[in-house]
């Protein structure tokens, strides 16, 4: 029987790296994913359980530069009413909007939703489109150091991602998306409300004069981490927008998903689905 | 005492048919209601099981003894504690098991002083399996060289019903359309908002009393005895607030037995509550079934007959699910005029989870069939889809092949004022037409109908239920009743009958229908009877009361008892509504007079109906009723995603005694059967539940209830209360295969196995597709 031997709520960073320097720490924020997770067995809390909320700075959406910086204690819920989302990131904003339910969504945070690092992550997808990175702090040689990390390159496998354990992800950053950057989110599941997305697929770019460049797609739940659709940015990259890219967008889409069988659904399924939504994307982006 | 005081006259007003809100609800609204869940009794411990976690095994060894020795537990059992101690309907169920048929066998179970050493100590229990070859569907179990689940059950062969009526083969080669189709419904769970839970504890003299959510108290100590080696006599049943049951909680389930083990073992009180994902793999499903179905009709859209072959999957104990045909064969010589039947019902042993009763019992998995049929011939004979149903349509006064005597009938009315309201034939004609217009989302419109026992079901002995009802000094009535409440409403029913009779406020009544001991035989809650068989007893009992408090009042006011009426707490002339006396005053007088008395009656009611029989050739209930829905939807053809965009629905309810409860019942059901329509499924792989958590389990939620359009048809019942018939099954009953019709109307696909989930339809319009060639 796993026993919690500490818990520490800190009000600093420092003090939250130091901990985490020191060995076996839980992370706590929303608890969302946590609680069921070590309910059902399926993780162990560590000696420690750390909560991170009380961190100074960890929350909060602000404009740093030509970037937009959302601390990673920040909630789907702030994320979905942040004005400066709305007007700078509608992608992120309408993800936030199809997020789990209105409780799930008070409680959990930016940061988590990233490092429980479920294929099906439905932040990960819109944050991949606006090629956001990552921030990691912690704690060596009797200093803070801080390290970012692209999040395309986060992940590593199902639920497994390049954070160490004696890291902390502080925030997510991404340059805020240019005037005529275009961006849509797709997810779909048995039942519209409160859902785990049987896939998801996001697509943003530059579109001017019916061109797409700097075309980022993401799909969520068609392999093993979410998922950059290269093939699908190479098929749209630099062309004009119409039947024939959209074609040829579609069929890679069916070449970039390597999806599986589980009991959300099959893989034949959320090849057929990821198709659709990319046609459906970018149908809507043509104004179809 | 002569002072004349003029007081105003009470006129006569109703409660039939008005909206009264639970009595319950307050409390359940604020949080204030405590459950069985949260009850804690003075030295209670703790229990919990191991299950077995495997499907088929035998079990080589137990090794309890670092369980036993772990400081705060009390006692751990294992199946020798249980040994000889067999119940369920074929005595072939053990609170603890000696061999392992079904992934949550109970194997061993502890009580400890709290829920962390119970864990902990159910984790030191060491189990050696020996895994054997399982069964996972009842075509497998029934192969002659299939592994054996039972040894006393050859062949895997658990219950068989079967009905015939007429000649098939005559009335085949006198049709001109026939249909023939395999329907697959499916595994789905209750899902209580209350996981299951019992507490039991011993007295000196050995009497066990049992708190629990049985929704059948009188006939469980029955049930419950032979699994402890007790007399029913020597149970005390106590209910306290429940949430939820739906069928669920008629039966004896294994933790109820292990908790009054433990129990006696201790010498203690012992709660045995599951976990959520405890309840999804432990407690009872709905039950699935292989329905082969033939129907036939002539050009003129006359049915010539019907033929049900049906195939069980028993799971590994018979519980309730397997007894399913009894009400299936209902519906199969009963939905509808079919003149030549044939049914036939094998259930058999598998190592999947074992069914139970759920609201629809068996007409929900008959109905899918049936009614998808009727939408199949309506297409293939040259008829108004409408008009085939109406041409088909029972009246009053009809009997079915199985003797149900349809007395009052108006299933022609539901036809006409659901397809009326919802516009059915003119859009199903242009959806249809529209189906090969190019376009991603296609509307669909379907309907169906079905029939339902609406008087009881005499499947007991007897249907009946005994009332007490007192009524004191101030006026006040407490009305001891075998009725159960599990959140369906029959409290409030009955303070409205009450109320309505004896002419009192609705809070100065109250019930006691918790405790075994105390109240009355019933049957239990099932069988959509609760409204109508407590509903008689009830206002049988007032009716009893009021004549006692009105031959006291003629004496008193010197009024013949036949001209006086209870009204707003008084005495009244029944023709002017003048009050003459306050009923309390009364009441005192009546108790402190010379020759004193007090009000107190008792009543049992018995309907009118025939024990089912060996033969099942009976009028099982003493009344029957229908149900027509017109489902409206949108589907989009690429993703398979069904959107309900309306319900229409007319159901013979008799007459409406509450309405909130009435429109609450009809809303809660259809929320059932709309999950069973689309998205439930208990998935299993090869006996192990893969979703057993509200996560991958998609109960449909607020956001996803359609708009309703709900019409209450009267039919004004003779022997039900105030006309009143019972309403609770149907809803959930005809909702999905309305569903499957609009979705064929909107696409030309149908799924013969439920639920209509995006995927299956994605794959349906897909193979569609690539048929077409395209």
């Amino acid at each position: 029987m796993q026993e919690i031997k500490s818990y520490l709520a800190p009000r600093s960073l420092d003090e939250a790296v130091k901990a985490m320097a020191a060995g076996d720490v839980t992370v706590f924020c929303g608890g969302t994913d946590l609680t069921p997770q070590t309910d059902s067995g399926a993780k162990r809390y560590g000696a420690t359980l750390m909560n991170i909320r009380r961190i100074e700075g960890l929350s909060g959406i602000a404009e740093a530069g030509d970037s937009i910086r959302i601390g990673a204690a920040t909630t789907v819920t702030e994320v979905r009413r942040d004005p400066l989302i709305a007007r700078a990131a509608p992608i992120l904003a309408e993800a936030a909007e199809h997020f789990a339910s209105d409780q799930i969504r008070n409680a959990a945070s930016l940061g988590g939703n990233i490092c429980n690092a479920s294929p099906a992550g439905d932040m990960i997808n819109p944050l991949l489109v606006l090629d956001a990175a990552v921030e990691l702090a912690s704690w060596a040689d009797g200093a803070l150091r801080t390290r970012s990390v692209p999040l395309e390159n986060f992940f590593t496998g199902p639920r497994r991602h390049v954070k160490r354990p004696d890291e902390l992800l502080t925030a997510i950053v991404f340059r805020k998306p240019a005037t005529d950057f275009v961006g849509w989110f797709r997810k779909s599941g048995p039942r519209p409300a409160l859902e785990i997305s049987t896939v998801s697929v996001g697509i943003g770019g530059n579109l001017s004069d019916g061109v797409f460049r700097n075309v980022r797609v993401a799909m969520g739940s068609v392999a093993p981490t979410p998922l950059r659709a290269h093939g699908v940015e190479a098929a749209l990259e630099g062309r004009p927008l119409d039947a024939d890219s959209i074609r040829a967008a579609v069929a890679a889409a069916d070449a970039d998903a390597t999806p599986i069988d589980d009991v959300r659904a099959s893989a034949w399924y959320r090849k057929h689905l990821v198709k659709v939504f990319t046609e459906e994307v970018l149908n809507h982006v043509l104004g179809n | 005492m002569d002072q004349k005081v003029t007081a105003p006259t009470i006129e006569k007003k109703t409660l039939i048919g008005q909206r009264v809100k639970k009595p319950d609800a307050p409390d359940k609204a604020i949080g204030k209601t405590r459950y069985i869940n949260d009850m804690v009794l003075p030295q209670m411990l703790i229990g919990k099981v191991l299950f077995a976690g495997r499907p088929h095994a035998r079990i080589v060894s137990i090794d309890t003894a670092a369980a036993e020795r772990l400081p705060g537990v009390h006692a751990v059992l294992t199946g020798k504690d249980a040994a000889g101690l067999r119940f369920g309907f074929v005595r072939d169920n053990a609170a603890l098991k000696d061999k392992v048929r079904c992934e949550h066998d109970e194997i061993a179970a502890v009580a400890a002083e709290s829920e962390e050493i119970a864990r902990q100590a159910i984790g030191l229990i060491e189990v050696v399996y020996e895994d054997l070859p399982g069964v996972f569907t009842p075509e497998d179990g029934a192969r002659e060289d299939a592994p054996q689940i039972h040894d006393n059950f050859p062949g895997n062969k658990s219950l068989y019903f079967e009905f015939s009526h007429g000649e098939v083969a005559a009335a085949e080669a006198d049709s001109d359309f026939v249909v023939d189709n395999v329907f697959r419904p499916h595994h789905v769970t209750h899902c209580c908002m209350g996981t299951s839970c019992a507490i039991a504890d011993f007295d000196h003299n050995g009497k066990l009393t049992i708190w629990t959510q049985t929704q059948y108290p009188y006939n469980y100590k029955m049930d419950l005895a032979p699994a402890l080696g007790l007399q029913p006599g020597d149970i005390r049943v106590i209910q306290p607030p429940v949430g939820g049951a739906f069928g669920s909680k008629l039966d004896v389930y294994p933790y109820e037995p292990i908790a009054a083990l433990l129990a006696k073992r201790t010498g203690r009180p012992v709660k045995v509550i599951y976990s959520r994902e405890e309840e999804f793999k432990a407690s009872p499903t709905r039950q699935p079934a292989i329905i082969h179905m033939r129907t036939g009709c002539t050009r003129d859209g006359t049915l010539t007959f019907r033929t049900a072959d049906v195939l069980l999957d028993n799971g590994a104990y018979t519980s309730w699910g397997p007894t399913i045909p009894v009400i299936m064969m209902r519906t199969v010589s009963g939905h509808y005029r079919v003149p030549v039947v044939d049914f036939k019902a094998q259930a058999i042993y598998t190592n999947n989870p074992y069914a139970g009763s759920f609201r629809g019992y068996g007409n929900v998995q008959t109905t899918w069939a049936t009614a998808q049929q009727m939408d199949m011939l309506a297409d293939m004979v040259d008829m108004e889809p409408l008009a085939f149903h109406l041409k088909n349509s029972q009246v009053s006064g009809e009997i079915t092949p199985q003797k149900s005597f349809l007395r009052e009938c108006v299933l022609v009315e539901c036809l006409e004022t659901a397809a009326g309201a919802s516009d059915y034939s003119r859009k199903r004609k242009e959806y249809a037409a529209a189906r090969a217009e190019p376009g991603r989302y296609k509307k669909g419109i379907g309907l169906a109908s079905s029939i339902h026992n609406a008087g009881g079901a005499k499947i007991h002995k007897s249907d009946g239920i005994g009332t007490i009802l007192k009524v004191d000094d101030y006026a006040r009535v407490t009305v001891i009743t075998g009725a159960s409440e599990i959140g369906q409403g029959i409290d409030a029913v009955i303070t409205l009958i009450v109320a309505e009779e004896l002419g009192v406020p609705l809070e100065h009544v109250l019930i006691v229908n918790n405790d075994s001991d105390i109240a009355p035989w019933d049957v239990g809650v099932h069988a959509s009877r609760t409204t109508f068989i407590a509903g008689n007893g009830t206002r049988r009992a007032a009716r009893k009361a009021k004549a006692q408090i009105l031959a006291a009042a003629e004496k008193m006011l010197g009024e013949p008892a036949d001209t006086l009426e209870l009204r707003g707490g008084s005495v009244v002339r029944d023709a002017c509504g003048t009050p003459l006396i306050k009923l309390d005053r009364l009441l005192r007088q009546m108790h402190f007079q010379a020759e004193p008395e007090l009000v107190m009656v008792t009543d049992y009611y018995e309907p009118k109906s025939e024990p089912e029989g060996a033969k099942h050739v009976s009028d099982h209930s003493a009344a029957y009723s229908h149900a027509v829905h017109v489902a409206e939807i949108t589907v989009d053809t690429l993703t398979g995603e069904i959107t309900v965009d309306k319900i229409t629905m007319a159901q013979d309810v008799g007459r409406v005694i509450n309405r909130m409860g009435l429109e609450a019942q009809i809303e809660g059901g259809l929320a059932i059967g709309l999950g069973y329509a689309l998205s439930e499924n208990m998935l299993l792989d090869r006996g192990l539940l893969k979703n057993p958590c509200f996560r991958d389990y998609k109960l449909l939620t607020a956001p996803e209830m359609p708009p309703l359009d709900l019409h209450f048809i009267e039919s004004d019942c003779a022997e039900g209360p105030y006309g009143a018939k019972g309403i609770s099954e149907l809803p959930t009953i005809v909702i999905a295969p309305a569903i499957a019709n609009a979705l064929y109307n909107a696409t030309g696909v149908r799924v013969f196995d439920p639920p209509m989930s995006p995927e299956k339809v994605a794959r349906a319009i897909d193979a569609q597709r690539q048929a077409a060639g395209g």
